[in-house]
């Protein structure tokens, strides 16, 4: 009797095994295929752009094929892990410029520090993002683009308020945003900014503004620095703009779901604060009244320091077209491929393209984070979300908030 | 079957200890043998990989090499000394209750209205819930996703306009008890038809006589179900009950999903979860082997009662 209930025990737990083990899809390397994965930013935002690369690569070398395999950021270091697993990689691999240090310091990247020449304007990378794929003095990536943050606007909405012209310090974009309200009070469902709680890129720019930061080095040890008395400035600074401008709904809610754009488009929002290209997709309706301007510091004259996202392309180290690779890398960072995308709102990767539009004007000042192998993991943790939400929703004061999420990013990062 | 069974059972009582008395036996053997070996090569082969991965260090660098580094009992050490894993257990038990609990008693309800209703509302009923059956669960969640949206979600809008409240901008997913409160609507609803369907089936065992000879003896209602009915469907209710715990468990898609990457956090882990945030997310795949084995562990331990009195059943003379 025992021993039969252990068997169909067994048997059942088996099934319920077997049943949970899904299996991810491989990719078969074909012949003269060259598989590249690149996020969907550059599917919505420059899929021209990634079209011209492709005709430009194949040209170059007749009888290839370019197989652009579309990513999402929530899930594509996941799928790139079991590519590793099984030896199916992608040749080419689009990576956030947060995400690469911890893959750099694993081996996972063919070393391109010979091909760097190859590469236009490779002597003029912008110093931030060129940093993020080197390890240990040599080049693992190359810079793609990088995107400031801004504020992008409804001139007519801040017409209608009074506003002639854009603030200059925070303060008086919060004066602004109350007089925007004021003046739309009877659309339903309105907020003179739509901001997302938890978007940690826009809320640690109050952070590094007030002269805060995530967390320093210290005799090789990583120290949390979120609790420190400017971090905590900033953070109250964060929960007052939060709660003067934004819904309180948005308090929990990340920037994704739903895009702030989608909230600016439907006409809920006059302003909201985000990447550059975010003025893609405000809608038809109110295309010729969006503006962008530089998110000003509390200090009146001066932008906010801004998350300098970016991202980088590296080949995988079991590539077998890493010839290839790297010229398909260096056609889609050509200078022609940069102006393109800096006409779509990004920043190019070398500072000799630099214009002086409002996204490259609010590069000026820019914090990025602590360049750490384990940082990824405090992404994906959810640490900083989780604090904000804590913060917005009144659940913790600040400081405790603050402090515990502090101590929490000092141990994920001091991991061996 | 019969006869051949009938003539093995002649030779053996005439010529004991033969080649043939020992093929004879064998045969049971020989029939069972090409299942143990499918399921040793698909699922026997895969779960001493997984044994052995999580006794290993196996992280990004031992990936790209192929190759892991023996650490003895190091990973279990980890998850048991880990307050999170103990947290999300409980909370991941208390869900699963909840689910299962939840699915189990509206299963039955719905299919005693099955019972009830006219031919052809039964029909629609049954329609309906095959058509949820089919729904799959991603694409379920991406339904759910959009009625309980913040900004623009039908749930709220219904609500509001009902007059129950000023749902405008509500946040389902606020807390983490919302949030799987969100969650437990989604599996409940993809779970009921199963069960519902297939209880209905068992109702329909059950003898109309009994029911009338009990109501003859002045019974009604709730007690007719008690002692008549239930012991009656009992065995499909605890297939159904342990096939449920098996699945609540460890359920992944529909809480990442509706949750989201963005959100999920060791407030609001499931053990699935937990799994994959600390194995996959994490690149820590030995430790990621060591939860999982533990979890079939414990799946194991929770299923063991109800498997055994099915077992019980099954020998009883029918």
């Amino acid at each position: 009797m025992r021993s039969r209930a252990l068997v169909a025990t067994l048997a059942v737990v088996a099934l319920g095994v077997v049943a949970a083990t899904a299996n991810a899809g491989a990719n078969r390397a074909q012949a003269n295929k060259l598989t590249v994965w690149l996020q969907v930013d550059a599917q919505s935002g420059w899929p021209d752009v990634v079209a011209a690369a492709n005709q430009q690569f194949q040209q170059q070398n007749p009888g290839w094929t370019v197989d652009v395999q579309y990513q999402n950021w929530g899930d594509h270091l996941q799928k790139f892990d079991a590519t590793l697993a099984g030896g199916t990689t992608p040749d080419v691999i689009e990576m956030g410029n947060t995400e690469m240090t911890k893959y750099m310091a694993a081996g996972a990247f063919a070393d391109l520090t010979s091909n760097k020449s190859k590469f236009e304007n490779s002597g003029t990378w912008l110093s931030g993002l060129a940093k993020s794929g080197q390890y240990q003095g040599k080049v693992y990536g190359v810079p793609y683009y990088a995107g400031s943050r801004v504020v992008t606007y409804r001139t007519d909405l801040f017409k209608k308020a009074g506003i002639t012209k854009a603030p200059t310090s925070l303060e008086q974009f919060m004066a602004d945003a109350q007089k925007v309200a004021a003046a739309n009070k009877g659309v339903k469902g309105f907020t003179p900014v739509y901001l997302a709680g938890t978007d940690w890129y826009s809320a640690l720019s109050f952070v590094y503004d007030f002269g805060g930061s995530i967390a320093t080095t210290h005799a090789g040890k990583w120290q949390g620095a979120l609790g420190s008395k400017a971090s905590v400035a900033g953070l109250n600074a964060f929960k007052q703009f939060f709660s003067s401008t934004a819904p309180a709904s948005a308090a929990t809610l990340d920037e994704a779901h739903p895009a702030p754009y989608d909230v600016f488009s439907q006409g809920r929002a006059a302003a909201i604060f985000g990447p550059g290209w975010y003025s893609c997709c405000v809608g038809t309706k109110y295309k010729s009244v969006t503006a962008q301007f530089v998110m000003p510091s509390h200090v009146d004259g001066q932008p906010m320091p801004g998350f300098l996202g970016g991202s980088d392309l590296a080949v995988p180290a079991p590539s077998k077209s890493q010839a290839q690779a790297i010229q398909w890398i260096a056609d889609f960072t050509s200078t022609t491929s940069e102006k393109a995308l800096q006409a779509k709102g990004n920043i190019p990767n070398a500072t000799n393209l630099l214009g002086t539009s409002v996204n490259e004007r609010a590069a000026a000042r820019s914090w990025f984070v602590p360049a750490a192998k384990h940082w990824v993991d405090v992404e994906n943790g959810n640490i900083l979300r989780n604090m904000l939400a804590q913060i917005l929703t009144g659940k913790l004061s600040v400081q405790q908030a603050a402090s515990s999420a502090s101590d929490n990013i000092a141990s994920v990062l001091n991991q061996p | 079957m019969g006869v051949a069974a009938e003539t093995v059972s002649g030779w053996s009582r005439r010529r004991p200890l033969t080649w043939r008395r020992v093929g004879a036996a064998s045969v049971p053997y020989l029939l069972v043998a090409p299942v143990v070996a499918v399921l040793g090569a698909i699922l026997g082969y895969p779960i001493y990989s997984l044994v052995r991965l999580s006794f290993e260090k196996y992280g990004l660098f031992e990936l790209i090499r192929h190759a892991g580094v023996d650490i003895g009992l190091a990973n279990y050490r980890s998850v048991l000394h880990d307050t999170v894993f103990w947290h999300t257990l409980l909370r991941t038990v208390v869900f699963t209750v909840a689910n299962v609990g939840l699915t189990i008693v509206l299963g039955t309800l719905l299919a005693l209205l099955l019972v009830r209703v006219s031919g052809w509302v039964r029909l629609l009923l049954t329609a309906g819930l095959v058509l949820v059956w089919s729904m799959p669960q991603v694409v379920a969640v991406q339904v759910w996703y959009w009625m309980t949206n913040v900004q623009n979600g039908v749930v709220n809008y219904v609500l509001s306009e009902l007059h129950l409240g000023n749902f405008f901008q509500h946040n389902w997913y606020a807390t983490p008890f919302s949030q799987l409160a969100m969650v437990t609507t989604l599996i409940v609803w993809g779970a009921l038809p199963f069960v519902a369907i297939t209880l209905y089936a068992a109702l329909s065992q059950v003898p109309r006589e009994l029911v009338e000879a009990a109501e003859m003896d002045g019974a009604r209602g709730w007690r007719v179900f008690k002692d008549v009915t239930l012991p009656i469907i009992t065995p499909v209710l605890l297939i159904l009950t342990s096939l449920s715990i098996l699945w609540d468990f460890g359920v992944f898609t529909q809480p990442y999903l509706l949750i989201g990457q963005a959100h999920v956090n060791p407030s609001n882990y499931l053990m699935a979860i937990y799994l994959f945030e600390q194995g996959w997310f994490a690149s820590d795949f030995g430790r990621g082997a060591a939860i999982s084995l533990l979890m079939l562990v414990i799946v194991a331990a929770l299923s063991v009662v109800y498997v055994r009195r099915m077992v019980r059943i099954g020998d009883e003379p029918a």
